[in-house]
């Protein structure tokens, strides 16, 4: 029930992301670090089966959820937010079929978790950006994988979602699935169970207080760093790139 | 002068298809760089109303061309400002409701389908001298916003944001850009009709951008294809009897193709 | 009252007129609904246009207007696929310059002979001229679009509403956006014989937009669309036999009013305050 990555090598026209290997154990919370453009999202979509391998083995027990980062979305569609946390359950329903009753209280109930509840008929465009991502993690969660890779999402998202977000991850890896999450922030890092550093290819892999060292973050992000008074603390400096 | 140009009335359409073919050296290169291309078809479209109403007016048909184009092109504007529907759609549907409009008034205006067939396609005869000095006229302005814009227009097209930083108005004269290629769709409806103006105004530049090196010479390739295709496209549909619109449409497509297979 | 609505319908001809472009409308109102949400009318509006030289070849033929409808947008979607995928230009300008050239020689072939095509038929339509045979294609095609339609709709609503993501909840965006365009073929050649070539596009758009601003949710505005178009038949044929007018032009305006019309009714999107439920 583990996600094992070996060697794993891949990219559309040129190797984008190289040397990647990991193991995650079910339970865990994976924080993937790394710069714009140094191959978090390549990453996802490798273990989505949606990159073409150069080399290495992916061995997941199940097809990953994924939640994309929100200004992916199209915001002027005409869908509540439970119609957009029932496509979660479109992948597991035949064309032909209603979507079954068990799904949709199972949305209610998703819903209901991530605290939007009382939204669930509210348009999703009118939501606000943090209630958009819970939705999207709710939709997520309705696919019922054990493995949910989610690309940076606690960016743009207000406090009060941000901490209910970080706070239903917590009870996700209590139930025993495996969260990676696309990251800038280096302290959510530090506080969760693992961490990949990626630039291009794999710098670091293990527990963050062992690997999450002045040297690896400055070869991750390779020289963005910003150290605070204190000395261990550091935050990377997101770069804008044209 | 040989046959069929040496009557009067095919000496007028000569003369205005080298007018046009100025026009499209000048700004069918600009709407060819600058991707203006379904704007100058829907401009074209758009003036079909105004053709109908012109006859029984007795106005210049090229006035209510105009004012049929700038009442579509606000409209576009206006439902895009409303947000309620995007642009495209917008634009479709514009086009078709002028269209639709154009229909229903030719029926009480064209006994038979033939009027019709002349404003959507163009036609042989019927040039006036009044329609190859507005044409000229045309022509004149566009060469006049060239020399003066062109700089503008070149910067705003290779990069958007930066030109506005190097001080250049943009705005203003892309505003004057899209007015321009209004002003040509609108002479060139006598030609080749409300359906084709891109017949000219579009397919001539688009097959020399496949090969010109610079802006320069593809005003002046285009300029020289352009003035091949519509004298050609004049007697071939002299031949067959038929609006110079879908002719010069044919041969310039037919010219396009066979660049793109040599080039790719 | 009654008797002013119903009467223009009492006669073979308008009976089926009407049922044409309501069979046509209840394939083209949902279909138009999709086209909007991939925003992609001028794909609606390119493949009508460029389709024009295969219905003049087969009415110059005698061939049934379905065959050279089909032929039609065959041709025109391969010329418009191959003309947008050339990166030198950019895909707007060779699309203009595939559909322009398609529609002039289409007018040059209805132009040229002896005997012309009726232009002016295939361009707006004869829908006072279908014959029950054609309303029985129309339909079979619309009853095809709409089943499809009806089997691939969570799929579609996948890939246009979160394309990163419809890959991993079941679905691979690039091919139900083909399969959206076949389906955009195939109305269109069912509503060509009625509309004409240039009028179509009226009643896949405009009754969808109209739906689009009135219905809050998915399944509401592919039904109302469907209506919406209806309606735009009906009004239109009542328009043209009342008002002597051409029918689909006057079908397609109705479309456009109804369209206008919708936009009276405020926006949706603003949420409402709402009192916080202690």
């Amino acid at each position: 029930m583990s996600v094992r990555v070996h060697d794993l090598a891949g990219g559309y026209t040129a190797e984008v992301i190289t040397g990647v290997a990991f193991d995650l154990e079910p339970g865990t919370i994976c924080a993937v670090l790394g710069p714009n453009g140094g191959g978090k999202t390549t990453l996802f979509r490798a273990l989505l089966g949606e990159l073409p391998l150069r080399r290495g083995t992916v061995s997941l027990p199940a097809r990953p959820a994924y939640v994309p980062q929100t200004d992916r979305t199209r915001l002027d569609f005409p869908v509540s937010a439970l119609d957009v946390v029932l496509m979660g359950a479109y992948g597991r329903t035949p064309a032909w079929r209603r979507v079954a009753r068990a799904d949709r209280d199972a949305a209610r109930a998703t819903l209901e978790r991530v605290g939007l509840g009382d939204r669930a008929r509210r348009r999703f465009g009118a939501l606000s950006g943090g209630q958009r991502q819970r939705v999207l993690i709710a939709r997520a969660l309705l696919q019922d994988s054990p493995v949910i890779l989610l690309d940076e999402p606690l960016s743009g998202v207000d406090a009060a979602s941000a901490t209910r977000i970080e706070a239903l991850f917590g009870e996700l890896r209590d139930e025993g699935r495996v969260l990676l999450v696309a990251t800038h922030d280096v302290e959510q890092a530090r506080r969760w169970d693992r961490v990949v550093c990626l630039h291009g290819r794999q710098i670091a892999f293990g527990p963050p207080d062992e690997t999450l060292t002045t040297d690896v973050l400055t070869r991750t992000y390779g020289g963005e760093l910003v150290v605070l008074p204190g000395g261990e603390r550091a935050i990377a400096v997101e770069h804008h790139r044209h | 002068m040989p046959a069929p140009f040496d009557t009067p009335f095919m000496q007028r359409a000569l003369v205005e298809a080298l007018l046009l073919a100025g026009l499209a050296g000048v700004l069918g290169s600009w709407i060819v760089l600058r991707r203006f291309a379904f704007f100058t078809h829907g401009v074209g479209t758009a003036a079909f109303p105004g053709l109908v109403v012109a006859g029984p007016a007795g106005v210049a048909p090229q006035l209510t061309a105009l004012g049929a184009a700038l009442v579509y092109a606000g409209g576009v504007e206006w439902l895009a400002r409303t947000r309620r529907v995007a642009s495209d759609a917008a634009t479709g549907l514009m086009l078709v409701a002028a269209l639709a409009i154009g229909v229903v008034l030719a029926s009480d205006v064209f006994a038979s389908g033939a009027g019709v067939d002349r404003l959507l396609f163009g036609s042989l005869i019927g040039l006036r001298d009044r329609d190859l000095w507005l044409t000229a006229a045309a022509l004149g302005g566009a060469l006049a916003l060239e020399l003066t814009l062109r700089r503008a227009w070149l910067a705003r097209g290779f990069d958007p944001t930066t030109a506005r930083a190097l001080g250049v108005r943009v705005a203003l004269a892309d505003r004057a850009l899209l007015l321009a290629v209004a002003v040509a769709a609108v002479v060139a409806l006598d030609a080749v009709g409300a359906l084709l103006v891109t017949a000219v105004l579009v397919i001539p530049a688009a097959t020399v951008r496949l090969v010109a090196p610079s802006v320069p010479s593809l005003q002046l390739g285009t300029a020289a294809l352009a003035a091949v295709e519509s004298v050609t496209g004049l007697w071939l549909a002299y031949e067959l009897n038929i609006g110079p619109g879908p002719a010069i449409a044919v041969l310039g497509g037919g010219v396009f193709a066979a660049v793109v297979a040599v080039t790719r | 009252m009654l008797g002013w609505l119903l009467d223009p319908f009492s006669g073979p001809l308008m009976q089926r007129a009407l049922a044409e472009v309501i069979v046509v409308a209840l394939a083209c109102g949902p279909l138009g609904v999709w086209v909007l949400l991939y925003r992609q009318s001028y794909a609606a509006e390119s493949i009508s246009h460029a389709m024009l030289p295969g219905l003049v070849v087969a009415a110059l033929a005698g061939a049934p207007l379905l065959l050279g409808a089909t032929g039609g947008v065959l041709v025109a979607a391969a010329a418009i696929a191959l003309a947008g995928r050339d990166e030198r230009l950019g895909g707007d300008v060779g699309v203009a310059v595939a559909i322009s050239a398609l529609f002039g020689l289409g007018a040059l072939l209805a132009l040229s002979p002896d005997v012309p095509a009726r232009l002016g038929e295939l361009l707006f339509g004869d829908l006072l001229g279908v014959t029950g045979g054609d309303v029985a294609q129309a339909g079979a095609l619309a009853a095809g679009v709409v089943a499809a339609l009806a089997l691939a709709h969570r799929r579609l609503a996948l890939s246009a509403f979160d394309r990163a993501a419809a890959p991993s909840l079941g679905a691979r965006p690039a091919r139900w956006e083909l399969a959206l365009l076949a389906l955009l073929a195939v109305c269109t050649v069912a509503a060509v014989r009625g509309l004409g070539n240039l009028l179509v596009v009226a009643l896949i758009i405009a009754p969808a937009a109209a739906a689009l601003n009135l219905a809050p949710r998915l399944p509401a505005a592919l039904a109302l669309s469907a209506l919406l178009a209806a309606l735009a038949g009906v009004l239109g044929l009542l328009a043209s036999y009342r008002l002597n007018i051409a029918a689909g032009a006057a079908v397609a305006l109705a479309a456009v009013g109804l369209f206008l019309a919708s936009l009276m009714r405020p926006a949706t999107a603003r949420p409402r305050r709402r009192p916080v439920r202690s």
